[in-house]
């Protein structure tokens, strides 16, 4: 297809904002996809996606449209509203020469959207301003339309108002799409190079490569070199997504694809690699990806200490479709050997979590999640410190540093005075506020990000009810007065459980992580003692009485299966457990040392 | 009580699908088999009791014993070791019912000449001397009177009809009809019971010379009234330490007035251990016939519908009422089989373990963890068995979990 009849965008919305919805209705105005074969969230295809209601990956479909009666090819590039999404929403931006901003017309701009949105103006794509939800009866176009102007500075005057569950406006922002949109350059007929957005582990098939063609055109049979990677393999089988993947045999510049060729190694891919034509013209490389940031880190260990080398296939495999978080094998001397995983936030370490639980059929303990800070030696040197179990006794450097984060908090007007409470409770600095509308202001803080990962997300949801979102970027490095709080088992001490935090909130957080570990950790024959420790003090202690009396009084023969499954329900739970010295710790007692849901917390 | 009493059925925790041509198939059970009978009618259901029973008012209960025996005729083996009839309570059934079901039950397996042993359950409001005397005369031997407490206030509290003079006038009777076998069920670690109150309650049940003595530590079993009690928060649960101090006095006092104590709850004097229970903790294979009743058969077990109208109709139909039926992989026998036999004093030795579960592959795992359980002292040896020792006892749940843990 000629270039000027393709058009490529993404959606950028804030979760809820109607996305997935629109996607569904562009999806069935146009044909693209029987009535009787729709099924909501088309594009989500993950389980958990669907579950969760929220995306976590790029996908892709195209639809076609029929303007003017000439025929276009639309390419959606489905992008996820989280922010520790932003990655995924990066690689789709590179895919596209437009984006439609997606608005509800009563909930207005969220802290996500801007974040996202800019992202896509620093692209280089056009950004069409789209009001959804308008037939509903709290809806706001006009509120909405000013707060994206204010809150992103391009102009809203003529934002189409929509409802994506209804119809309405859908065709004429298809038009719309089409007039505004520019279509992609790129000469069909120039040396071949596609950009790699995604890439997917089939069982059948290979890796299946997500990509555009920039330019020049890629026909199956042909034998294709990924420069980054420097592999070479044969274009067996090329398509496009409709949303089911459909044989097309060729793809040309602008259009968005997929790429198999049985490729089973997974180190052979790479998220971002230009793909060209093996032998072919030397071509430069497209411009790849920032590499994601990792914020949050955590231990993953296998709860079998022989399924570790099960544990790296699959997040070898994981890795492939989502090439955002890191691992690097680590030992801990409580829970043997495991990996350290990086994360660009802590919704994205759930997902990681349980995409290996459900898609690999792992069971493990992971470590409460921590950030990296850094030390400052004497001699002046500087050191990153990825698990506070690296971190050397006080004396043994001069400084030590944490990470902030720079937190824009969008929120009704009537929230401001409680999320200035909770921000000042989380160490936070005042910055600015900002006005987006009569109804609704933007609240800027630095704020430490350990304390962003230990509850403040929470509490920003409570303390306004549910309208408060926030989106951050790390602004730098400052140091603090941390220590490093030890939890000691039976007065042996356990390095998973180390975490190191302000002095001022060191009781409370060791007083408050043993108490949760006292309802975790199941009881055992004997007595178990629970001591939080800073430096060589113990500052608090729990204790676990020793098990007494378990026993099934009446057992008969009618009984026996029964009690028995019992029985096999009650040591279910022992799966995700890990042994430390002779105790069972089960692993929300790994997480303890983490906010949520803690006395203070069951109050509200 | 105010509350509605537990719903009569209820939905079978370990249920199948009820498809036709998936309904579980049993075998005649083979010569001498123990044979279950199960007699689902009470006067009221106990708060605390999650077996399978109806209302006794308002059933059509020559209909049930016509469907029991034509069950029987088809399953039931001949000359049985033991027969128990439970429920249910079947002294509830009137003298005609008795001698239609009993001597029914006899023309088909001749258990009065063959059985060592034959129980009936019994609840004080319906057995008297006359009831005792129609038991004996059609071949029922041994009874066993549900007391469940000595206090009236606590038998309200538990649902039941009778009251702590009627229990003792049933002891009675019985024995001036002439059994010879009697067993007393109790229930102790009652909310708010001291130590001190269950060892007068206990004393006089013991001075009262029972061959046999069932006492159960009180439990809140799922679907029953006094679960839901205690997730309400209206009933607690006794605190450990008491239950345990309890569970020891009862040890004492029975070992005092002559009872050997062979099972976790279970008491009797020499040579008049219950030999139909002592076959489910060896894990042996028996006949269940009545609605809900289980059959273990081979490896299988294998439970009829908890219903009287299906069941009825059922073995009117096709002569099969199965509702589900499982058959553990070998790994869960072999744990099952310690985790029964470990119960009783009598112990179990590792190579009775793997035969009683037709286990045939290697039993190292078990017994490595037999071993590793004897050195934590929670079992004893006697030669090659083994058995819960008593800081064991208190905690066979614990050891059982470790087994099934183990080895599967």
């Amino acid at each position: 297809m000629d270039t000027q009849f393709i058009r490529n965008f993404c959606i950028i919305a804030h979760i809820d904002h109607g996305k997935s919805t629109l996607a569904d209705r562009l999806i069935e105005l146009t044909g693209t996809v029987q009535k009787r074969e729709m099924r909501a969230q088309m594009l989500d295809s993950m389980d958990l996606e669907r579950e969760r209601g929220i995306t976590i990956k790029a996908s892709a479909v195209t639809i076609w449209h029929t303007y003017k009666g000439q025929k276009y090819e639309l390419n959606l590039i489905d992008t996820p509203g989280h922010v520790d999404f932003n990655y995924e929403v990066q690689k789709a931006l590179q895919a596209c020469e437009g984006a439609l901003l997606l608005v509800d017309a009563s909930q207005g701009v969220e802290a996500q959207t801007v974040a996202n949105a800019y992202l896509a103006v620093e692209a280089g794509l056009e950004v069409l301003p789209v009001v959804n939800k308008v037939d509903l009866p709290h809806a706001r176009p006009d509120a909405a339309c000013e707060e994206i102007e204010n809150s992103i500075g391009i102009d809203a005057s003529d934002a189409l108002r929509v409802s994506a569950k209804s119809g309405i406006g859908v065709m004429e922002l298809l038009d719309r799409l089409v007039e505004r949109i520019p279509p992609p350059k790129g000469d069909p007929n120039a040396p071949l190079r596609c950009l790699i957005f995604d890439a997917v582990y089939n069982e059948f098939r290979g890796i299946i490569v997500y990509m555009r063609v920039v330019e020049g055109t890629l026909k199956e049979r042909e034998i294709t070199h990924m420069l980054g990677t420097d592999k070479v393999y044969e274009a067996v089988e090329i398509g496009r997504f409709t949303p089911e993947m459909k044989r097309t045999g060729s793809l040309s510049p602008g259009e968005v694809g997929y790429f198999i060729s049985n490729i089973k190694n997974l180190g052979d891919v790479r998220i971002g690699d230009t793909m060209t034509i093996h032998k072919g013209p030397k071509v430069e490389m497209l411009p790849g990806y920032r590499p994601p940031m990792h914020m949050v880190y955590a231990d993953f260990y296998p709860t079998n200490t022989g399924d570790f080398e099960s544990l790296r296939e699959a997040l070898e495999t994981l890795s492939l479709s989502d090439s955002s978080f890191s691992f690097e094998a680590v030992t801990s001397e409580a829970l043997g050997f495991g990996f350290r995983c990086g994360f660009l936030g802590l919704l994205h370490m759930e997902i990681v979590q349980e995409r290996l639980e459900r898609e690999h059929d792992i069971d493990m303990i992971q470590t409460a999640p921590t950030v990296t800070y850094r030390i400052r030696l004497e001699n002046g040197e500087e050191r990153e410190i990825h698990s506070p179990g690296q971190l050397p006794t006080s004396d043994k450097y001069a400084q030590i540093l944490e990470p902030y984060a720079r937190v824009n908090i969008l929120t009704p007007t009537e929230f401001i005075g409680n999320v200035m409470t909770i921000a000042s409770d989380h160490r936070g600095t005042y910055v600015r506020q900002e006005h987006l509308s009569p109804t609704r202001v933007q609240l800027v803080y630095d704020i430490p990000l350990a304390e962003l990962i230990y509850d403040f997300f929470d509490k920003l949801k409570s303390s306004t009810r549910g309208y408060g979102t926030l989106n951050y970027e790390i602004s730098g490095f400052k140091e603090s007065d941390l220590v490093k709080l030890r939890i000691l088992v039976n007065t042996k001490e356990v390095d998973a459980l180390t975490c190191i935090v302000h002095k001022d909130q060191a009781e409370f957080r060791g007083r408050s992580a043993i108490k949760k570990m006292r309802k975790e950790i199941p009881r055992h024959l004997f007595e178990i003692a629970l001591q939080a420790a800073i430096d060589g003090r113990i500052i608090a202690r729990e204790t676990i009485s020793a098990l007494r009396k378990d026993v099934t009084a009446k057992c008969y023969g009618g009984d026996v299966t029964r009690k028995r499954k019992l029985l096999e329900k009650q040591k279910e739970g022992k799966r995700r457990m890990r042994q430390i010295g002779n105790v069972d710790i089960p692993q929300k007692a790994f997480l303890a040392v983490l906010g949520g849901d803690d006395e203070e917390g069951d109050k509200k | 009580m105010s509350e509605p009493a537990t719903p009569w059925t209820r939905a079978d925790p370990t249920l199948a699908r009820g498809v036709p041509d998936e309904t579980p198939r049993r075998e005649r059970a083979a010569a001498g088999t123990p044979l279950y009978v199960h007699l689902p009618f009470c006067a009221a259901k106990c708060h605390y009791c999650d077996f399978f029973s109806v209302p006794a008012e308002g059933h059509d209960r020559a209909a049930m014993i016509a469907a029991i025996l034509r069950e029987a005729e088809l399953f039931a083996p001949r000359a049985p070791r033991t027969v128990f009839f439970g429920g249910g309570t079947p002294s509830l059934l009137s003298i005609a019912e008795l001698t239609m079901l009993l001597d029914g039950l006899d023309r088909i397996t001749g258990f009065r000449g063959a059985a060592l042993e034959v129980t009936a359950e019994c609840n004080p409001e319906s057995l008297d001397r006359d009831k005792a005397r129609a038991f004996l005369d059609l071949g029922v031997r041994r009874l066993s009177i549900g007391f469940q407490s000595l206090h009236d206030d606590v038998l309200k509290l538990f649902g039941r009809v009778h009251g702590v003079d009627d229990s003792f006038r049933a002891f009675e009777a019985a024995r001036a009809a002439g059994v010879q076998e009697l067993n007393v069920d109790l229930i102790y670690a009652v909310p708010g019971q001291t130590a001190e109150a269950w060892s007068t309650d206990l004393t006089r049940v013991l001075r009262l010379g029972s061959e046999h003595l069932s006492a159960y530590n009180l439990t809140f079993e799922e679907d029953t009234v006094f679960r839901r009690w205690l997730e309400q928060g209206r009933l607690a649960k006794s605190p450990e330490d008491v239950e345990l101090d309890l569970f020891e006095l009862t040890r004492e006092l029975t070992r005092a007035h002559g009872l050997e104590a062979y099972e976790i709850s279970n008491f009797a004097r020499a040579g008049h251990a219950c030999e139909h229970n002592l076959n489910y903790w060896r894990n042996g294979e028996y006949l269940g016939i009545g609605p809900s009743a289980v059959s273990k058969q081979g490896t299988r077990r294998l439970g009829n519908v908890k219903a009287i109208g299906a069941y009825a109709r059922r073995i009117q139909e096709t002569g099969n009422a199965l509702h589900w039926e499982e058959d553990p992989p070998a790994s869960t026998r072999l744990a099952e089989s310690w985790w029964l036999g470990l119960r009783l004093a009598e112990g179990v030795s590792a190579r009775e373990a793997a035969e009683r579960a037709r286990f045939e592959g290697d039993d190292s795992a078990a017994r490595k963890l037999a071993g590793e359980l004897e050195e934590q002292g929670l079992l004893e040896r006697q030669e090659d068995r083994l058995r819960l020792s008593a800081r064991g006892l208190p905690l066979g749940d614990w050891v059982a979990k470790r087994f099934l843990d183990t080895l599967s």
